[in-house]
């Protein structure tokens, strides 16, 4: 009889129901969707960041002193300490590692030689990767280079292949300011003091110190000052939790149990000190003019979207929960015959919560489904399609649960007011009143 | 009785009669409303708060002389602040190649702390030096462990010693960390070098610094250079934020729509008898819809002026929370919010508007 009672009222009262249901799925889908973008914005504006390079700088810890003026060294380093190429790669076996979305090692030399019009060349080189592959062996390489942590570089023509860097010849990319002064092309090659011809395979716009130097490969570089395996400074770019108050403490100084949790979080710190760690010798610190600023645009725009999506919410509760009270509102008369045909208060509203439960779970479901494919639309079209946020991450199972049930406590809060309303009326003059 | 009297009252009556539905209704267009109102009062100001926040990456004008090997010339300072306009943040530096009492060399840089802490909030220093303190020196983190003494900074430019009080540490990250900071009068009697460097900072986008930049340019003995990459991540990142939050305004003020439009619909179709009985006794169609569309657009203006308050608070409340800066009530966003409800009312009245005139009053009344 039960069950009869339910089919029959979703078979015959199919305009009520599908008002209620449009509201549930229409909440559902509209707080699906901002869930879902408030969980990747982070990763999202992180990559949108990238243009502002690097947040960690790893520099060996018994260096000189810099000294340098608008990025061009006024007195270049002599005796200089370096770090090991070759220790890089345990930066993949970090507890953070796979925060880490771009490394890009740098060693500077100094390049005299010719070029093809028998102009002198004598400036900075910088060896760099340009598209090496990382990894200590286990789990797929991270390939990255200095192209990936600056992407506002304009490059014209081919980055620098480090695998056909020889002794004999290397590619080359030059400054675009350097090449002009130089009269240098595509294709032109330099026949550097050490023997070595440096062919030009692009030439590269960056807006800083940069656009007067030659880009060598790294393993190029090393070749030419003579310092195997050598680096002197390396960019990290992470993705990382905006500083608190915890992470600006020193991890030596807090107890064990705190210090575990301390290490255990993404802060541009913990990771630091981590790199520290991994590589013998070195100094890793955070760049705080992209760190500090990164982490407090990534908090506004994200704290932004977590206060929306509470106040969507809420607002749609609201509506979800007026829609709910006039459908139970509408069937004041039906609860009337039912009582007076003698069905307890009980039995009416297990009926009532039960359609209303049922109503809820399958226009929350369908909700969820379009909201996560909304989410995942909008964020493709707003931010491109990004490799960051594959179809894996679309749908998050975790949101299924969540909305299910806000949708149940939403539908059934909503109803119950009006079902307490129907039931403490006389049937009789629910029955007598024209509803 | 004419018409228009016995109309109001019939109006008056059917909202306080049936309390509980002018109530579910009334919730339902001020929620509406209110959302509306938030929405768009956060949305107007959204451009003008996010450009706020990306004042802490610093200076994204550079501004040098013209030619290498020159300095800037004397009034440089003045004349760029004048030219950029008063709430551009400003800071000029003069470098020097020093040594310390270990004979290292280091970039000492003379500057105005106060500009300078305005200017780039990501340093992280102990204690800032106060404006009149003429012998005070900054240390770089990196600096500060090329010199013997942290307390009194012996240090020599080109065979002229000086002893500066060391202020505490700097902390960067960056270039700063290898320098020593010391005020501007103090190092131009010192070295007697000049200043060769402006940093501007130009708020509100990609636009605003383009247009500084052409003013600036007409300076004479100058270059000015944007930092590239400050401005082209900042209006990428505002404009995203922006269609961001653009698509969900759109999307909550639809879902809210449809709710409320489900609940008013359902309550115009529920007085199926009224509209029966007073088609009965002689009222015309036109009438009738007259006085369902009256009644649900009293609901929606009422929405209105309760749902602005709402909203506007609560805008207020998640401007304070999240940028701590204030959202003021924004009138202008009212005519939005007025024709967005009438649109809802008007719909949810005239939606039903085919199941009611095929109604047979008749049939209706018997109960059928």
């Amino acid at each position: 009889m039960f069950f009869r009672l339910l089919m029959e009222s979703f078979r015959r009262q199919r305009r009520r129901k599908t008002l209620a249901g449009l509201a549930i799925l229409l909440g559902t889908t509209a707080v699906t969707a901002m869930l879902a973008l408030a969980t990747t914005i982070g990763d999202r504006i992180h990559s949108e960041l990238a243009v502002y390079g690097a947040n960690i700088v790893v520099y060996p810890a018994a260096d000189q002193l810099d000294v340098k003026v608008g990025g061009v060294d006024v007195k270049p380093v002599t005796g200089a300490a370096y770090l090991k190429e070759s220790g890089l790669k345990k930066l993949r076996g970090i507890f953070w590692a796979n925060n880490i979305t771009g490394v890009s090692p740098e060693l500077p030399v100094h390049i005299a030689g010719t070029t093809p019009s028998g102009k002198a060349v004598d400036a900075t080189g910088t060896g760099m990767w340009f598209k090496h592959s990382l990894s200590d062996g286990g789990g797929s390489p991270l390939v990255t280079g200095a192209p990936t942590l600056h992407p506002l570089w304009k490059l014209n023509g081919a980055w620098p292949d480090e695998a056909l860097s020889g002794p004999a010849s290397t590619e080359i990319a030059v400054g675009n300011a350097l090449a002009s002064q130089l009269g240098l092309r595509l294709g032109d090659t330099i026949s550097s003091s050490g023997k070595v011809a440096l062919r030009v395979v692009g030439i590269v716009t960056t807006g800083d110190a940069i656009d007067e130097q030659i880009l060598l490969p790294l393993n190029a570089a090393q070749m030419l000052a003579g310092a195997p395996d050598a680096v002197r400074r390396v960019e990290i770019s992470a993705r990382t939790k905006p500083e608190d108050a915890f992470a600006r403490k020193d991890p030596d100084s807090l107890s064990p149990k705190l210090r575990e949790v301390w290490y255990c979080r993404p802060y541009a710190n913990s990771i630091a000190y981590q790199i520290r760690e991994a590589i013998p010798g070195a100094r890793a610190e955070q760049i705080r003019r992209v760190e500090q600023s990164e982490g407090n645009v990534l908090k506004r725009i994200s704290g932004l979207m977590w206060l929306i999506s509470a106040a969507a919410m809420l607002a749609a509760g609201f509506a979800v929960s007026a829609a709910m009270a006039t459908a139970i509102l509408e069937r004041q008369a039906e609860i009337g015959l039912m009582r007076s045909l003698g069905a307890s208060k009980g039995t009416i509203a297990f009926l009532f919560y039960v359609e209303t439960g049922l109503l809820a779970l399958f226009a929350g479901g369908f909700g969820y489904l379009i909201g996560s494919g909304l989410a995942g639309w909008l964020g493709a079209r707003i931010f491109g399609s990004d490799a960051s946020v594959s179809s894996g991450t679309i749908f998050n199972p975790v949101l299924l649960p969540v909305i299910i049930a806000l949708a149940l406590v939403v539908a059934i809060a909503g109803s119950t007011p009006a079902i307490r309303r129907a039931l403490t009326m006389e049937p009789s003059a629910i029955l007598r009143a024209d509803v | 009785m004419n018409g228009q009297l016995s109309m109001l009252s019939m109006l008056r009556r059917s909202l306080v009669h049936r309390r509980a539905r002018s109530l579910s209704a009334l919730l339902a267009m001020t929620i509406s409303a209110a959302v509306a109102t938030a929405l768009l009062t956060l949305y107007a100001d959204l451009d003008a708060k996010l450009h706020h926040e990306f004042r802490s990456f610093g200076a994204n004008i550079v501004v040098t002389p013209a030619a290498n090997g020159q300095t800037l010339p004397l009034d440089s300072l003045a004349r760029v602040q004048q030219v950029a306009g008063p709430d551009a943040l400003i800071a000029q530096y003069a470098y020097a190649v020093a040594t310390t009492d270990r004979g290292t060399p280091v970039v000492v840089s003379g500057t105005d702390f106060d500009a300078v802490h305005r200017l780039n909030a990501w340093w992280q220093v102990d204690v800032w030096p106060s404006a009149n303190d003429a012998d005070v020196a900054l240390l770089g983190q990196r600096a500060a462990q090329f010199v013997a003494d942290e307390r009194a900074v012996h240090l020599s430019f080109d065979g002229r010693p000086i002893v500066l009080r060391g202020a505490g540490r700097l902390h960067s990250g960056g270039d700063e960390d290898s320098r020593i900071y010391v005020p501007m009068a103090t190092f131009t009697t010192w070295t007697g070098v000049q200043p060769t460097v402006i940093e501007v900072q130009i708020a509100g986008g990609a636009a605003k610094v383009e247009a500084a930049i052409a003013r600036l340019r007409h300076l004479p003995g100058l270059k000015v250079e944007p930092v590239r990459q400050l401005v082209e991540g900042e209006d990428r990142i505002v404009d995203k934020t922006h269609a961001l939050m653009y698509g969900a305004v759109l999307l909550i003020a639809l879902t809210v729509a449809v709710s409320v439009l489900a609940t008013l619909s359902a309550s115009v179709l529920e007085r199926r008898r009224d509209f029966a009985l007073m088609k009965a006794l002689g009222g015309s169609q036109a009438q009738l819809m007259a006085m369902f569309l009256l009644e649900a657009l009293i609901l929606a203006v009422t929405g209105v002026v309760v749902g602005f308050v709402l909203g506007s608070a609560a805008a207020f409340a998640i401007s304070q929370l999240n940028f701590h800066t204030a959202t003021l009530p924004r009138l202008g966003v009212i005519p939005a919010v007025v024709i967005l409800n009438m649109l809802i009312a008007v719909l949810a009245a005239l939606l039903p508007i085919r199941v009611l005139r095929n109604l047979q009053p008749a049939a209706l009344l018997k109960g059928e």
